[in-house]
């Protein structure tokens, strides 16, 4: 037995002390939690044993219904309930009107030109409906696990851009959840089937779900899962098949399309049964007030025909961009309630030609994936045996206006994160002293065509003729795959950055009101929540500094440089004792900056330890 | 921190000739080492650092995976800067460009599928025969100037086959 316990970076000196983790797939239609309990992962159910939390929230006055109760009101009370939100997230109210479909709410510009819903409770921004699910959905974990949670893994779909993963995370603050990870919902699903059935090679992700389309592709080698590809279309998905009947509906029935909401609702779950059914049955009867029909699989399918077809170029698309043929995959693995539709299976299966996999429930897969992810990244998972890693990709280009409206690339799509890329530009005029960047996301060429992330100006530029200066703006996206973009003049030294806060996200004043707000309604008590965080915080910082110093201190360190790192945790230490949570936060400051050396020094040993250890295994071989 | 070579960070010889199945076996053990998720619950100082030395080591992985990213970072390993954008002296290899681009335009115009997949055949065997021919010229100091035309028509052909994917794309409807 080893006499010194050796600890990894990150990892915290008590090993077997299990850290609360969930993984949770923020649905359109529904959502779930789930987590990994004696080495296995599933969903965590209710009092009443249901997994499945419909994604619909009702609001009253004074509280808020979330799931079954919410979404069996969506008729009787069509304005304080809202269905469907993930297809509102990181959208402004251009988006909305542009989604092609009659939504039943009121809308209200904020300050932000974010929609904001018109509620009997006030006005509600699609981040505030979305922490609304993910809150009950907290409550749940920690019911069932018995403790507060470290944090959780939320997925979006592979295809969100930059604002609608900002979003996501907003949310999620506000609902009182750390963030571990925003994680690709199809790489969540090839982490449940991978590591299940142990598979290698290449493999397709179809997840079609209630508002989103995603593809990936992917590479699993050995307990790695590489995405070289993914694609999609982040307005596609069940809902999608619903309007279509509708449509259909209206059109047949000679009604007028310029339904009530409480109308317009009846409508859409008439449909969405039609299409349950369909699923069954070769026929089904299809109802709306008086008038009456039967709707046939021929039919439906008909109907859903162009939008099966737009999945399918979307999933050619992916294999090109992976550099490989649709014959090299090995298996193809359905996800999302919507892949239960007969002809979307049929359409899949011929065009990969082979059967796609759907031994995992297709409703829970992604939240499974998700948290055993999550026990990974807490750190649960450390010393047994191989670890998972998830190497994912950005999803859509990432680049700057240039003179002439054009967009050019910074980052292309299919790019592994994170990632970190400069471009250099220079001044166009005599004496220019500021310049406009404009960050933009998109395939296409015209700045028009594209989505406007952010703009920001670089300003104090030296005057110099046109074309001396030379400013560098550097790109950089996280594991999460959020941008951070920021620009320097190299000549004067002129910088300025912005974490990319998109133009339909929320201001920061917004998310301040709203995090003010959640914590009245929730009734906590805010300064003894904050001061437990930072409590938190300087103990993780504390455990690390404390193993680092075990595993490398002598190696890595002067004498003198341990002393200082060691004066300053004694006074952390003591500080944590008292309540006073501003010299706890600047103390946990102070030890990272004297220890920011050391843990740049133990990476790069890392680095060469890894390498070195390679080649003693490739010796003995 | 200084960036080390992108061979070195590999354990690697600079070379044109890289053995791509290794290159990746070393890039996904490096990733498991420093890759942000395994920092998840460490101090933000830990993840600021774990996300700089990822980028660097997909940016480096990048690189040395594509034939003309290779060659071009190889010239530059071996001497003077290159400019991206220059005026190729390369008469014969212009040419060459016009026929390659001129088919293009034919097959997107007559939408022949057959056409674009014969196409990408020999648009493969030309690559593969550049990267022979650079392969035994770039170490040369005498062929420096070779090396790097050849470089630069590796480059075209790179960007010729993202334009084949587009137009395939494009007949895609």
């Amino acid at each position: 037995m080893a006499l010194l316990q050796i600890a990894e970076p990150g990892q915290s000196p008590q090993p077997h002390q299990r850290r609360l983790a969930v993984g949770i797939d923020l649905g359109t239609t529904n959502s779930l939690v789930a987590a990994v309990r004696s080495g296995l992962s599933a969903p965590l159910a209710d009092e009443s044993g249901a997994v499945i939390v419909p994604s619909a929230v009702r609001y009253f006055a004074d509280h808020v219904v979330v799931g079954e109760p919410a979404k069996a009101a969506a008729s009787s009370d069509p304005l304080n309930t809202v269905l469907s939100v993930k297809r509102l997230m990181g959208r402004g109210l251009e988006d909305v009107k542009q989604l092609g479909e009659q939504l039943p709410y009121r809308f209200v510009a904020g300050e932000s030109h974010m929609p904001f819903i018109d509620t009997v409770q006030g006005l509600k921004s699609p981040v505030e409906v979305s922490a609304d699910i993910l809150r009950v959905l907290r409550q749940r974990a920690e019911a069932a696990l018995g403790g507060e949670l470290v944090g959780a893994v939320i997925t979006v779909p592979a295809y969100f851009d930059d604002a609608q993963r900002q979003a996501t995370k907003d949310a999620a603050r506000l609902a009182g959840l750390s963030v571990l990870r925003l994680l690709n919902e199809p790489t969540a699903a090839a982490v449940a089937y991978g590591l299940d059935q142990q598979a290698e090679g290449l493999v397709a992700i179809y997840d079609l779900g209630g508002g989103t389309f995603d593809i990936s592709i992917l590479r699993l080698t050995g307990g790695v899962f590489e995405v070289l590809a993914t694609g999609g279309d982040s307005a596609l998905g069940g809902d999608d098949f619903d309007h279509a009947i509708a449509g259909w509906t209206v059109e047949q029935a000679g009604i007028s399309s310029d339904l009530d909401p409480t109308q317009q609702r009846l409508l859409l779950e008439a449909a969405c049964a039609a299409k349950e059914a369909l699923t069954k049955h070769a026929e089904t009867q299809l109802s709306y007030g008086d008038w009456q029909a039967s709707l046939s699989r021929a039919q439906f399918n008909a109907l859903i025909e162009p939008m099966v077809a737009r999945s399918l170029k979307a999933c050619r698309r992916a294999v090109r961009d992976a550099q490989i043929e649709l014959e090299d995959i090995k298996a193809v693995v359905m996800v999302g309630g919507s892949t239960r539709v007969p002809r979307v299976r049929a359409a899949v299966a011929e065009l990969f030609g082979r059967e796609p996999l759907t031994d995992i429930d297709p409703d829970q897969v992604v939240a499974i994936g998700a948290a055993i992810q999550a026990d990974t990244l807490a750190g649960n998972q450390r010393g047994q045996g191989e670890e998972l890693l998830l190497l994912d990709v950005i999803p859509l280009s990432l680049g700057l206006e240039t003179m002439g409206g054009l967009m050019e690339k910074v980052i292309p799509r299919n790019t592994t994160i994170p990632v970190a890329r400069a471009q250099e530009f220079t001044t166009y005029k005599d004496g220019q002293t500021a310049m406009l960047i404009h960050v933009l996301q998109g395939e296409r060429e015209l700045i028009s065509d594209c989505r406007s992330l952010a703009r920001f100006e670089l300003r104090g530029i030296p005057p110099m003729v046109a074309g001396a200066a030379k400013i560098r703006v550097t790109f950089q996206v996280d594991a999460d795959g959020l941008l951070s973009v920021s620009a320097r003049e190299l000549v004067s030294g002129v910088e300025a950055s912005i974490q990319v806060k998109p133009s339909y996200g929320l201001t920061d004043g917004e998310i301040a009101r709203m995090l003010k707000d959640s914590f009245q309604n929730a009734g906590e008590d805010k300064v003894a929540r904050v001061l437990r965080e930072q409590q938190v915080d300087a103990q993780r910082l504390l455990e690390a500094v404390e193993a680092a110093l075990l595993a490398d201190g002598e190696r890595l360190l002067e004498a003198d440089e341990r002393l200082a790192i060691e004066a300053q945790m004694q006074q952390l230490r003591e500080l944590m004792a008292g309540n006073d949570g501003l010299a706890i936060e600047q103390q946990t400051k102070r030890l990272t900056q004297v220890t920011d050396a050391f843990a740049a020094r133990r990476l790069d040993a890392t680095v060469k330890a890894a390498l070195a250890g390679r080649s003693l295994n490739e010796i003995e071989e | 921190m200084g960036s080390p070579c992108h061979f070195a960070l590999f354990d690697l010889q600079p070379d044109f000739r890289v053995d791509l199945d290794l290159l990746a076996a070393r890039y996904r053990e490096l990733a498991r080492h420093v890759h942000p998720d395994r920092f998840a619950d460490a101090a933000e100082r830990e993840q600021r650092l774990a996300l700089e030395q990822s980028a660097q080591l997909n940016e480096a992985y990048q690189v040395l995976r594509s034939a003309p990213q290779r060659a071009r970072y190889l010239l530059t390993l071996r001497g003077a800067e290159l400019p991206l954008e220059v005026t190729v002296q390369d008469g014969e290899f212009l040419l060459q460009q016009m026929h390659w681009r001129e088919e293009l335009e034919d097959l997107q115009d007559s939408a022949d599928l057959a056409g674009v997949a014969s196409f990408k055949r020999r648009l493969k065997a030309a690559q593969d025969e550049l990267n022979e021919s650079f392969a035994v010229c770039w170490d040369d100091p005498q062929q420096r100037e070779q090396a790097e035309r050849l470089m630069r028509r590796m480059q075209f052909l790179d960007k010729l086959s993202f334009e084949v994917r587009q137009l395939e794309e494009r007949l895609d409807d």
